[in-house]
């Protein structure tokens, strides 16, 4: 029987998927649990597995797109079944440029130069077939035109001169076009190769095949005087501006307008946590073992609860209050950050706070982790202690007012009593959203931090 | 103490090319040499052995040129006048070497030389020590045979520079390895009669070409010259005599009248006292260089087989002139990174570039295109209708990235791809380009056609 299979909903916020990756390929046997492919939130990639088994008989969605929750992407069935008519699927692309962008980039051959030269560099650039673009329409470009009035908008060129710049590896959008209506001929692609110096370049053959075919300007290549080669032209292709993952570019933006609307300040303390270490040592032994992580999220999650303004949210104007601590953490990935969160981290024990982080970080570095494990956290934790660093901060999550920033434990000469002695010291940083913490706020808070994790009889109390 | 802006040190295919170079660019130049002008390639490398292949190859033709309608039962050779000519073309080169040096106004120190700090060098002879002062130093002291401790130290057992001074040729020979040298002199002697056994511890004699060119050089080794080629196997229990050369490969017992060791060259720096000059050697004893050809010391330039890479001749001079160059003025330039090479085996073989095989590692996407020499009307004129030539270009923009040839005159063939490589061209315009009719470069043009899937005078294959 044939089954469509459908864009997952992963989360509750997600109304749209971009399907990556597909991991089974028309014709292979799917069983249950076998991923078929791959999608991307804002947050994540995920792998969706089959419910059913069978052989993929069809894939109606092209990895890249972006269609709506529950937009049927093929079939699974049994071989030679008949696959039913799919409706005409609604197309989404939610990672489209601006408009303004869009049509610059629909309207030339060659997008990443042109918009070089006028000093906008695109965060996403789309690529187009050769040819196709001469029929496009432009809003950036305005040749001024001797013979009648041009049309508003439309770029116009022959198809002598299109081939003509075609075949030299050139972009013609910079071309004043000497034809009715400011059209482009071929004399104009000539004179303007000609003042350029392209006749004087040296371009060995295939770097001229190389530029045409991957739509790079011989013009705008640097490297000096001499030849043009191949290695010249990859040079160029491989700088190219490419558009971020769907993750990264949520990354950004999300962060910047954290950084550019939360006046964040910053508060440093230092703790000693030597005893701390024997005591994780003497429970190791015992056989219960506790990372470093899970003592910091104990203490944080205890001094919200003193400190209930630093589990809150301000827009600038209200504030809301959180009755439940939410942990995030912050988990580094190759393709960028993820931020899991400990769900009423205020009710669970050290060990269940273990058991949780272990888990989701486990989720986070295969990819299982779901949208919903990833959203809603009232208080972020970045825990970089493992990457050799004496002290940084960090970004406030948005929807949060402080994060903390835990550093390196490092041996250092430390004054007790009179005497210089070398103890382990970690350096731990809170950036605070100054619009609802103050100073001395974020002070006591990071201090209540550092009492409790310097307290050895709590920890042998909660261990 | 004299002072130089340049000093050579090692007058091979690489040194006195740079001595050259530097004079003709106005620098005071010094070469220095302990043996020979020329180096291995002139003296007991590349010319020599060409000499004597080349009579073996004319022997070896005129033995079974019957079927061109030549009568010559009667063939023979005469091995010592063989090594006797081959002498006479060293000392010609020799000599011509000796005045374009004094033309160029080269000053020539016989003698070792060893540095005594980065600039100032002694020069050790039979008749004393002299001292020269070195602006910049350029070090081209070569290699030499690899003579590992399993091989016994007797008569019977040769490198391939005794080799060559042989005054007789072997009736039974066993060549230990079955790389460029181990198959060229393998060919050489089974063109001369002798039965030759091939012995090499890898999968196939020369592993860095293709496979198609391997089976093609080995069917003919194999079948037409009567080589055996034991590969994958090791040659133990070497014993020498003065009766034979005696092994084991395989389980297999195996007796010779020689055995030639050609089991690889390794650099030669002892005698400099490199730590002098504030240079030390890599793990493998070769002298490391940048892309400029310079070493750690930025006044000192290494080329050639001391700093490894590709050992051969050509690539040793070009590197010799971009040393001399950037020695003497700026801008200085990076090393040629396209190397062809040839080997003088029966059939020739010439390569350059990137190889299928390669390709293949890389994970990179080609298109090849292949001619078989058999439908070259120039190569059925002259009976060598056997083997082929072969492109490797990119898939998608069709500019040429390798070439190999295997058959008559491969090794001048080679030079037209790899220009063609070097210029950066593409397939389109090599199968344009005329070609003399009838030459054996037209193969050229041909499988340039038949990677382009429009070929002439072959059937296409069908594209699915």
């Amino acid at each position: 029987m044939v089954r469509p299979i459908t864009m997952p909903k992963l989360g509750q916020s997600e109304e749209v998927g971009t399907l990556v990756r597909w991991r089974k390929k028309v014709g292979d046997s799917v069983a249950k649990g076998d991923i078929l492919f791959e999608i991307e939130t804002d947050k994540a990639i995920l792998e969706v597995e089959s419910f059913f088994e069978g052989t993929l008989l069809k894939t109606i969605i092209q990895e890249g797109a972006t269609v709506p929750i529950n937009t049927t992407v093929g079939f699974v069935g049994d071989p030679g079944e008949a696959i039913p008519e799919a409706a005409p699927q609604t197309r989404v692309d939610v990672s489209a440029p601006p408009a303004v962008g869009a049509a610059l980039v629909a309207a030339q051959p060659f997008p990443s130069s042109v918009l070089s030269q006028q000093g906008k560099a695109p965060a996403t650039v789309q690529e187009q077939p050769q040819g196709l673009p001469l029929r496009g329409r432009t809003t950036g470009i305005a040749p001024s035109q001797p013979q009648g009035p041009p049309l508003p908008g439309i770029f116009r060129i022959s198809p002598r001169a299109a081939r003509l710049a075609r075949e030299s590896a050139i972009s013609p959008a910079p071309i004043v076009g000497t034809g009715p209506l400011g059209r482009i001929v071929e004399r104009d692609v000539k004179n303007y190769l000609e003042s350029k110096g392209y006749f004087e370049l040296r371009i060995t053959p295939a770097a001229k095949r190389l530029a045409a075919r991957e739509n790079i300007d011989i013009l705008s290549l640097d490297g000096g005087p001499g030849r043009i080669t191949v290695t010249r032209v990859e040079r160029a292709i491989s700088e190219k501006p490419q558009a971020m993952s769907r993750m990264r570019q949520t990354i950004a933006s999300r962060l910047t307008e954290s950084f550019t609307t939360t006046p964040h300040f910053f508060v440093t303390v230092a703790l000693d946590m030597t005893e701390l270490a024997n005591f994780r040592s003497e429970l190791k032994a015992q056989g219960a073992s506790y990372t470093v992580t899970d003592f910091i999220l104990k203490a944080v999650a205890l001094s919200l609860v003193e400190f209930p303004v630093v589990n809150s949210t301000t827009d600038g104007k209200n504030v809301r209050w959180h009755s439940k601590v939410h942990l995030g953490l912050a988990v580094n990935l190759d393709q960028g950050l993820v931020v899991p969160v400990i769900r009423d981290a205020e009710e669970l024990s050290l060990a269940e706070l273990h058991d949780a982080a272990t888990e989701l970080i486990a989720k986070a570095r295969t990819g299982k982790l779901t949208p919903d494990e990833m959203g809603g956290s009232t208080f972020t934790i970045s825990n970089m202690g493992m990457m050799d660093i004496e002290n940084f901060t960090a970004i406030i999550n948005p929807g949060e007012s402080a994060i903390l920033a835990v550093s390196s434990t490092l041996k250092q000469p430390v004054v007790r009593g009179d005497q210089i002695v070398a103890r382990d010291i970690m350096k731990m940083t809170l950036s605070s959203d100054h619009r609802i913490i103050d100073g001395a706020t974020a002070a006591r808070f990071a201090n209540a931090i550092k009492q409790k994790l310097e307290e050895i009889t709590l920890w042998k109390r909660l261990a | 103490m004299e002072t130089f802006g340049v000093v050579v040190i090692g007058a091979g295919p690489g040194g006195y090319p740079a001595a050259i170079r530097a004079a003709q660019l106005g620098a005071s130049v010094a070469l220095v040499e302990r043996e020979f002008l020329g180096g291995t390639c002139l003296n007991y490398g590349c010319i020599p052995s060409k000499a004597l292949i080349h009579t073996s190859d004319l022997y070896a033709q005129m033995k079974s040129s019957g079927s061109l309608g030549l009568k010559t039962e009667l063939a023979s050779f005469d091995y010592s006048a063989m090594a006797e000519r081959k002498n006479q073309v060293i000392r010609n080169l020799r000599s011509g070497v000796k005045q374009l040096l004094a033309a160029n106004g080269v000053k020539v120190f016989e003698g070792t030389a060893s540095f005594e700090n980065r600039k100032r060098i002694v020069v050790n002879s039979s008749a004393g020590r002299t001292a020269i002062g070195a602006e910049k130093t350029i070090l081209a002291t070569g290699a030499t045979s690899s003579m590992p401790g399993f091989l016994p130290r007797h008569p019977r057992v040769v490198e391939s520079r005794a080799f060559l001074e042989l005054k007789s040729a072997p009736k039974r020979a066993l060549v230990l390895g079955g790389g460029v040298i181990g198959c060229e002199f393998a060919c050489m002697l089974a063109q001369l009669g002798a039965q030759v056994t091939v012995v090499e511890i890898l999968e196939d004699i020369l592993a860095f070409l293709d496979a198609d060119v391997r089976r093609e050089l080995r069917r003919q080794m194999e079948k037409t010259l009567g080589v055996r080629i034991l590969t994958g196997m090791s040659l133990e229990n070497i014993t020498a005599d003065q009766h034979a050369v005696q092994g084991t490969a395989g389980g297999a017992a195996l007796e010779a009248d020689l055995l030639l060791a050609a089991l690889g060259r390794k650099p030669v720096t002892q005698d400099l006292q490199l730590e002098n000059a504030g240079l030390k050697t890599n793990q493998h004893g070769f002298i490391e260089v940048d892309a400029y050809g310079a070493t750690q010391v930025s006044t000192i330039y290494a080329i050639g087989d001391v700093t490894g890479g590709p050992q051969l001749a050509h690539a040793a001079t070009s590197q010799g002139l971009v040393a001399a160059e950037n020695a003497c003025k700026r801008p200085r330039r990076k090393n040629e990174k396209l190397i062809p090479y040839c080997v003088f085996t029966s059939p020739e073989v010439g390569a350059v570039g990137l190889t299928e095989q390669d390709a293949a590692k890389q994970g990179k996407e080609v298109k090849t295109g292949k001619f078989n020499f058999g439908a070259l009307g120039k190569a059925l004129a002259i009976g060598h209708s056997s083997g082929f030539v072969k492109w490797i270009a990119d898939a998608k923009t069709e500019q040429l990235l390798g070439a190999q040839a295997i058959g008559v005159q491969a090794t001048d063939l080679i030079a037209e791809a790899t220009t063609a490589i070097r210029a950066e061209l593409t397939a389109t315009e090599l199968a344009r380009t005329i070609h003399c009719h009838p030459t054996l470069s037209e193969a050229w043009m041909e499988a340039a056609d038949v990677l382009l899937g429009e070929p002439i005078h072959t059937i296409a294959r069908k594209r699915g």
